[in-house]
């Protein structure tokens, strides 16, 4: 039996697709409906939030993980981190109002004041570009945070841009890009190495038959950002 | 867990290495000369009187060598020598780890090559069959190997340490991502990305040896067989595999590394490898090799296998009425003397209450004194005799032969 946590969200719809793909286990969405917990076929899926994956993972409760970069980014650990799995793209980038003078990191004041929910992957971007900044940790609505002027920017991840033009933000640097990727407990790629590889092997080859363009990726993720 | 602990140190002292006790706090700058920059972040940090800073042991192999560079400098090499005690660290990931674990290590100082090898890893399978487990996996690998991957890799010295961090990150995507920058193509590129998956029987060193072109990788091969060998006339032959994909420190360890796994445990129970290196920082170069036992992790899987910790043999409750309270204390000296174990109850009680109480206890024997002259022994099964005083320990004795 491997198990497999897979977030939901955004990256639910392209996980099941992958599984469904390497053959491994055919479930829609909607047949998941509200379970957090389905085995079928010597696999079992563990239905956990985006943030909680690495550490399904990480304790060994979960052999293998999809989970985005960008939770990887907040939660590094001992796990592996196997496959870039295409689907998911989005990008973490450094956004301020229309109406800022601010434009690229040498325009920027000595300390930066910046909102975010991803205060880690925000701190070793700004210590690489050598900027002072004040982390403001939010959970949610960080697009707010810059208009009522609790800070002069945000880091955010954005896949279309639409949510940052709706708010009226401009991307003025880009911090990292993220898809989906495969991650493994570091004790079960020992102890159960046949089976984990066995699997892997078929996603791997399943990644290479998708067409060149990706189609997945778009597909993967309708509707914009979360 | 101390039965656990007391089981692997015993298992160690049958081996000839000496039990050494090192200091739970020791200053920052003796400890760093052993770890890298994460691990000082991680250890708690303290300031003394004279503004020196101290730190708690985040682990013990460094104390132990400065120990052997130190306040054994004139002891002869090789150096056998065993250690237990807790070890205090952060937890920069929030969830993974305990800030205090329990360890048991053993360290061989002094002494290079195969021989040494094989002699802690055999030592290691032999601690973990003295702890209780029945399921159990020991990988064995070679830091040299990746080295010498590294090295025939013909990358410019940039995307080599890049490549180095990104597999000390266990971060495989972004290995891919460097090595496909360049146009470079070769079978050590194929090695590096398939790392996770170099693991096997000892049939894995001979694929590998087809595959690598350096004399460093070569080496390492050539030395995992001959641990190979040795470690058949251990009679462990199949007993360990063979990982050469363990990713481990590659700056501190420096030759033949392994790693113990339990079923359903997501980390190593048992992590141990050479660190030819380490010494030379402290004043005494010489090769050392060693490993160590994470008791709690290995406590878990006991415990889940359903293995529960023996109740303490406890031989006699002897319980009193005031007449006897002296006579009773006596006694209780008397058979301690005689190797027994004994509780000397604290207030009176009358027999029939003294029973349930020796029950609880889970006394062998209850002694009941009400006065100079006479003892009442109820044992577990048949009529309670009255018995001189003298005659008790003779008869406790005679039962506790008869029922081991």
């Amino acid at each position: 039996m491997i198990t497999v946590a897979i977030p939901t969200g955004t990256l639910l719809e392209g996980s099941l697709d992958l599984l469904r793909r390497t053959g491994a286990l055919d479930l829609g969405a909607e047949e998941i409906g509200r379970r957090l917990l389905v085995e079928r076929g010597g696999l079992r899926l563990v239905l956990v939030k985006p943030a909680d994956v690495p550490a399904y993972v990480d304790h060994g409760s979960a052999d293998l993980g999809i989970v985005g970069k960008d939770q990887l980014w907040e939660s590094p650990g001992d796990h592996y981190e196997l496959l870039d799995l295409g689907f998911g793209g989005c990008t973490l980038v450094v956004a301020v109002p229309e109406s800022s003078p601010l434009q690229g990191p040498e325009t920027w004041p000595p300390a930066l004041r910046v909102a975010t929910k991803y205060p880690r992957a925000t701190a070793e971007f700004m210590a690489g570009v050598g900027q002072n900044v004040e982390i403001v940790r939010l959970h949610g609505s960080v697009e707010l945070a810059p208009q009522v002027g609790l800070v002069d920017a945000i880091v955010d991840l954005t896949q279309t841009g639409r949510t940052l033009r709706e708010n009226h933000l401009r991307v003025v640097a880009v911090v990292g890009s993220s898809t989906a990727r495969l991650i493994a407990n570091q004790a079960s790629l020992k102890t159960r190495a046949e089976a984990l590889q066995g699997l892997m092997g078929r996603i791997r080859a399943s990644l290479g038959e998708a067409s060149p363009s990706l189609g997945g990726r778009g597909a993967a993720a309708p509707g914009g950002r979360p | 867990m101390r039965a656990t602990q007391e089981a692997v140190l015993a298992e160690m002292r049958r081996w000839g290495y000496r039990l050494v006790v090192t200091p739970t706090l020791e200053r920052l700058d003796v400890l760093a000369l052993g770890l890298d920059g994460e691990q000082r972040r991680r250890l708690f940090k303290l300031t003394d009187g004279d503004g020196s800073v101290l730190a708690l042991v985040g682990e013990r192999t460094i104390p132990v060598a400065r120990l052997v560079a130190g306040k054994l400098r004139s002891a002869p090499l090789p150096l056998r020598l065993c250690y237990t005690g807790p070890v205090l660290t952060n937890d920069p990931g929030r969830f993974v780890r305990r800030r205090e674990a329990h360890q048991v290590g053993a360290e061989l100082v002094g002494a290079s090559g195969p021989v040494a090898d094989a002699e802690v890893i055999a030592m290691a399978v032999r601690c973990l069959d003295a702890a209780g487990l029945r399921r159990y996996q020991v990988d064995v690998g070679h830091a040299e190997f990746f080295r010498g991957l590294l090295d025939s890799s013909e990358l410019p010295a940039a995307l080599k340490s890049g490549v180095e961090a990104a597999l000390g990150r266990r971060d495989f995507v972004a290995l891919a991502e460097l090595l496909e920058s360049t146009s470079l193509r070769n079978a050590e590129h194929e090695l590096l990305l398939r790392f996770p998956a170099l693991r096997g029987g000892a049939e894995i060193l001979e694929a590998a040896g087809a595959l690598v072109r350096n004399r460093r990788s070569e080496r390492a091969l050539q030395e995992l067989d001959r641990v190979h060998e040795l470690l058949r006339a251990h009679g462990l032959g199949d007993a360990v595999s063979f990982d050469l994909g363990a990713i481990r420190d590659f700056d501190y360890y420096t030759g033949v590394i392994f790693e113990g796994y339990g079923p359903d445990v997501g980390r190593p129970l048992v992590l141990g490898g050479r660190y030819d290196r380490l010494l030379a920082r402290f004043g005494r170069p010489a090769p050392a090799t060693g490993f160590m036992v994470h008791l709690d992790l290995v406590g878990e899987v006991l415990w889940r296998e359903g293995w529960s910790p023996a109740l303490t043999r406890l031989d006699a409750g002897v319980a009193w009425t005031p007449a006897g309270l002296e006579a009773a204390l006596r006694l209780g000296a008397r058979l301690r003397l005689f190797g027994m174990r004994a509780v000397v109850d604290t207030r009176s009680r009358g027999l029939e209450e003294a029973r349930g109480w020796a029950q609880a206890l889970k006394a062998r024997n209850l002694l009941h004194v009400d006065g100079e002259a006479g003892v009442v022994w109820a044992p577990a099964e048949g009529p309670p005799i009255r018995l001189a005083p003298d005659e008790v320990v003779e008869r406790l004795t005679h039962t506790a032969e008869a029922s081991r």
